[in-house]
């Protein structure tokens, strides 16, 4: 419970400093206003509330509403906001509460007697709209005579508003240095190699330094003193032969290291990727329902994927290239300043305002970005809306206007393109023109020194000045888009740590307790849920099923009925009530034992890419040839398969063999079969196929349910004759139950409405 | 007031005997439509509320269904016009853009600092959610809350706002 505690504060945290971060509202109810409204309610607890921000002018403002046991209270901000003028109503007086949803902003009308006037208007934002929900929702319940209250005000209220934007971006605690010294951590356990390859790229640094100094060294003592007859031509040669091989030397040590630095530094880098992968996998495995339903697929496959590789390049050279240019350029400065200061503040001084160039040319294309990236993606809705609807452009003889409109876009996108094209290919002979003008300016000094007007200046010293000037090019292009590489790789960051830092909603107990054998007896006391906030999908559902009962789950959409079966999987973790499997609270359960004993037979069932055979055992990988062949022939699988060219062999799934949905269905059976569950869930199983098929099926699933305690939800009510017992679900709550037969005898009853309606359509 | 101008909601043409609609403010504060001898407690939805948001209103009832469509506000009586062209103000609501102050792009999400009509407010919206260029050539953003911001003339703004705004605009 103390975990359980911890992570919601933790979130509550999280969810606070978005609201104070992102909007321009508190992160919670003021305080002091808080202790007036509880002073007038004579001491009774704010149980909800929620911010109205827009008055009656539609203009934005701080109006607070606030829900206790036998009272709301609406409070506007008088004087500035330094007084508060606080209007309660007793909750008695309410009778109806109603929402007019409007584009931007929405109307909540708080009804007394009819013909009275309105208890209060709210008008808020979409951004309040949860918020109002769930005081909608309490209020609405109470007027049904059922007391539903929030664990937490303050939360559900955070919650409530930062919840959009907590689903929208990856947002981990820490900023950007933070994020950036935890990635770096990921290095630590091949440290050994980090040490070598920077050690090979500060070699690389070091020794390029070197062969303008010896080209300096060998004008100045060798050439000069040679040609002016100071030195033999023999001991000439020999110092010159020596520099030569010097030089050799250094460009040898510098291609060696740099090999090691490459190899290393890749190697190393694609093992952190690899690292960060299986941990992101492994703990997206673990990350229950709730965190796949709020976050898209393809950005979660985008971490996994794009983003550890994007690291792999920051790790492997983004962080040395970044820090061995810093090297690099204290120091060409330091030797350049020393080796000439004058000339060398003529080369160093414009350093800064040359990276300085290249971030503002950064930032500029980003912006052109911008507008290529917005362009593209109109270009693309065009061919996603057109390729899978062809069909339909066809029927209506639009393809001439579809074209055009390509056309028109294609043109856009190329616009922009060129736009792109335009700036960089001004921007880099400009910024080398500028470091031309900066080789110019050590020119127009050293001349009338190299001819005798001014300090002495040797031609060695010029000639190594003038080689160590085309080096500075690589560093300040480096910085220049430092930010840019750092930007980017927190980017990723944030994404990869969003996910291992998500905390699984569902967790074992400190010690799990296994039930062996689970015989199937699923006991419902009174099970409240909901998915977010305080609206209930479930209010108080009981029931007690036997081992071995078929239990028909049917009622209208939205009602409850996959919410129980989801439970009954814990996917996710009841909100109020306990369920129990054979008598033990299924939070006691250790998971992954338990959901060994669970099944599912889903509506669309879902067969990985992979053999037919791997698809059948997939819940049971060590099932023998035997057993498989059994499974399918009992799920009325097998003649199907035979059929197959590569029989059980055949590939299917994404990009495999595709089976028609009764197949699939069928193999789905087969899979569970293997299973052998003890509690079985069928969700619509029959729902989409031909009646021939469905006829297979249900003979399938009869051999399948046999023995087992059974939850099968199905529109078609014919499906669900051999029930043991029907429950009826509407509005979260069972409504009915018994079998067939006794729901059918009752005369107003909403299954014998059911039921009829569907004889009539047949 | 011509009938044309009126359609009642299909189930109810004939559980309701035709006759003019009328609109009117009750004490409760909620808008009542009265048409022949139902009348509703309605709330007003834009049909078109970009390419035709003065025409074409559905009025609603507090089942979502739809009660009345009012093809133009002009052929109701002065009265019913001024209370439906009230409630339409607060339907047709969003914010008004006169000002950008900052747009930022962080982790997934961009940030905008902008001045309303209604006043300072700073909202997100998702990288890839672009804003929507309106038939009469405005902008329409919306933030990951589902909010809507109205740039009603972008070229109309200062040069600050522009500069923030050009690569959105075409």
């Amino acid at each position: 419970m103390d975990t359980e505690r911890h992570k919601l504060h933790n979130l509550h945290n999280l969810d606070s400093e978005i609201v104070a971060r992102y909007t321009d509202q508190p992160p919670r109810l003021p305080a002091e206003l808080r202790r007036l409204i509880e002073a007038s309610w004579h001491g009774a607890p704010v149980q909800l509330y929620a911010l109205a921000d827009l008055d009656h002018a539609l203009r934005l403002t701080h109006v607070w509403v606030a829900l206790g046991p036998g009272h709301l209270s609406v409070a506007r901000p008088v004087d500035g906001g330094a007084r508060w003028e606080i209007d309660s109503v007793e909750r008695a007086r309410i009778q109806a509460v109603r929402e007019a949803p409007g584009l931007s902003a929405s109307t909540l009308t708080i009804l007394g007697r009819p013909g009275d006037p309105p208890l209060a208007v709210l008008r808020y934002s979409h951004r309040q709209r949860r918020a109002y929900e769930n005081l909608k929702f309490v209020l609405e319940e109470a007027l049904e005579g059922r007391a539903v209250t929030a664990p937490d005000a303050d939360q559900e209220y955070v919650a409530s508003v930062a919840g959009p934007i907590r689903d929208a971006q990856a947002l981990v605690s820490g900023r950007q240095v933070a994020v950036i010294r935890r990635l770096l951590g990921y290095l630590t356990p091949y440290r050994r190699r980090l040490t070598l390859g920077m050690a090979a790229a500060t070699l690389i640094t070091l020794v390029s330094l070197v062969p303008p100094y010896l080209a300096g060294y060998v004008i100045d003592r060798v050439v000069r003193p040679a040609q002016e007859g100071r030195l033999d031509t023999g001991h000439a040669a020999t110092i010159a032969w020596l520099a030569v091989g010097a030089m050799a030397l250094v460009y040898l040590v510098r291609q060696a290291a740099a090999l090691l630095r490459l190899r290393l530094m890749a190697v190393l880098g694609e093992w952190v990727a690899r690292d960060l992968r299986a941990e992101l996998y492994e703990h997206l495995q673990r990350l229950s329902l709730a965190f796949f339903s709020r976050k898209r697929t393809g950005s979660l496959i985008t971490r996994v994927s794009a983003d550890t590789d994007r690291l792999w390049e920051f790790l492997a050279f983004g962080v040395v290239d970044v820090s061995l240019s810093l090297v690099m350029l204290a120091g060409l400065g330091a030797v350049l300043v020393s080796l000439d200061w004058r000339l060398g503040l003529v080369m160093t001084l414009p350093v800064p305002l040359f990276c300085w160039a290249i971030y503002r040319h950064g930032e500029a294309l980003n912006r052109v970005f911008l507008r290529v990236w917005r362009k593209w993606s109109r270009l693309t809705d065009v061919l996603s809306d057109t390729m899978p609807g062809i069909r339909v452009v066809k029927a209506f003889n639009q393809e001439a206007r579809e074209v055009a409109r390509f056309d028109g876009h294609n043109d856009d996108v190329t616009d922009e393109i060129n736009r792109l094209h335009g700036l960089w290919t001004t921007f880099w002979p400009l910024l080398m023109l500028a470091v031309h003008a900066t080789t110019l300016g050590v020119w127009v000094l050293a001349v009338p020194r190299l001819l005798g007007v001014g300090p002495a200046l040797s031609g060695g010293t010029f000639v190594s000045f003038l080689l160590y000037t085309t080096m500075f090019v690589g560093p300040i292009e480096v910085i220049g888009q430092m930010a840019r590489t750092m930007q980017r790789a927190t980017t990723s960051a944030h994404r990869v740590f969003e996910v291992l830092d998500t905390e699984p909603e569902v967790t074992d107990a400190p010690r799990p307790v296994r039930l062996e054998p689970v015989r199937g007896r699923v006991t419902f006391e009174n099970v409240t849920f909901a998915y977010d906030g305080v609206r209930q999908v479930l209010r108080g559902v009981s029931f007690d099923v036997a081992p071995g009962e078929l239990i028909g789950l049917v009622g209208p959409s939205g009602g409850g009925k996959t919410t129980i079966v989801n439970l009954i999987a814990r996917f996710y973790d009841v909100t109020g009530g306990a369920i129990r499997i054979d008598g033990v609270d299924l939070r006691r359960l250790e998971t992954g034992h338990y959901r060994r004993q669970i099944g599912m037979v889903l509506q669309d069932p879902y067969l990985f890419h992979g053999t037919v055979l791997e698809n059948i055992r997939y819940g049971l990988p060590a099932a023998s040839l035997e057993q498989a062949v059994a499974a399918a022939r009992a799920a009325n699988a097998h003649d199907f398969i035979c059929k197959l060219q590569h029989g059980y062999d055949t590939v299917v799934g994404e990009r495999g063999h595709t089976l028609s949905g009764g197949e699939r269905q069928r193999v789905s059976i087969a899979r569970a079969i293997l299973h052998d569950p003890r509690v079985l869930i069928l969700d619509e199983a029959t729902s989409s196929v031909d009646t021939e098929t469905e006829r297979e099926i249900q003979e399938a699933l009869e051999r399948l349910i046999a023995g087992r305690t059974v939850f099968a939800i199905a529109h078609r009510l014919s499906t669900l004759r051999k029930a043991s017992r029907l429950f009826v679900i509407a509005d979260g709550r069972v409504v009915e139950s018994g079998t067939h037969a006794e729901l059918v005898a009752k005369p107003d009853g909403k299954y014998r409405r059911l039921y009829e309606m569907q004889v009539e359509l047949a | 007031m011509e009938t044309t101008a009126v359609r009642r909601r299909e189930s109810d043409e004939d559980a309701t005997p035709a006759g003019a609609l009328t609109l009117e403010r009750r004490a409760d504060g909620r808008l009542w439509a009265v048409l022949g001898e139902v009348e509703r407690a309605v709330w007003v939805r834009r049909c078109f509320p970009w390419s035709e948001p003065a025409r074409f209103v559905s009025l609603r009832d507090d089942e979502e269904r739809e009660f009345a469509l009012v093809r133009d506000p002009a052929d109701l009586a002065p009265a019913s016009r001024r209370v439906l062209e009230e409630a339409m103000v607060a339907a047709g609501f969003v914010f008004e853009i006169i000002r950008v102050i900052v747009i930022e792009e962080e982790v997934e999400i961009r940030h905008w600092r902008v001045d309303t009509r209604q006043g300072a407010r700073s909202f997100q919206t998702r990288l890839d959610a672009w804003p929507r260029l309106l038939p009469h050539g405005g902008l329409l953003i919306r933030d990951v809350a589902g909010d809507l911001y109205h740039v009603a003339d972008p070229a109309a703004l200062d040069r600050q706002s522009r500069a923030l705004l050009w690569a959105f605009v075409d």
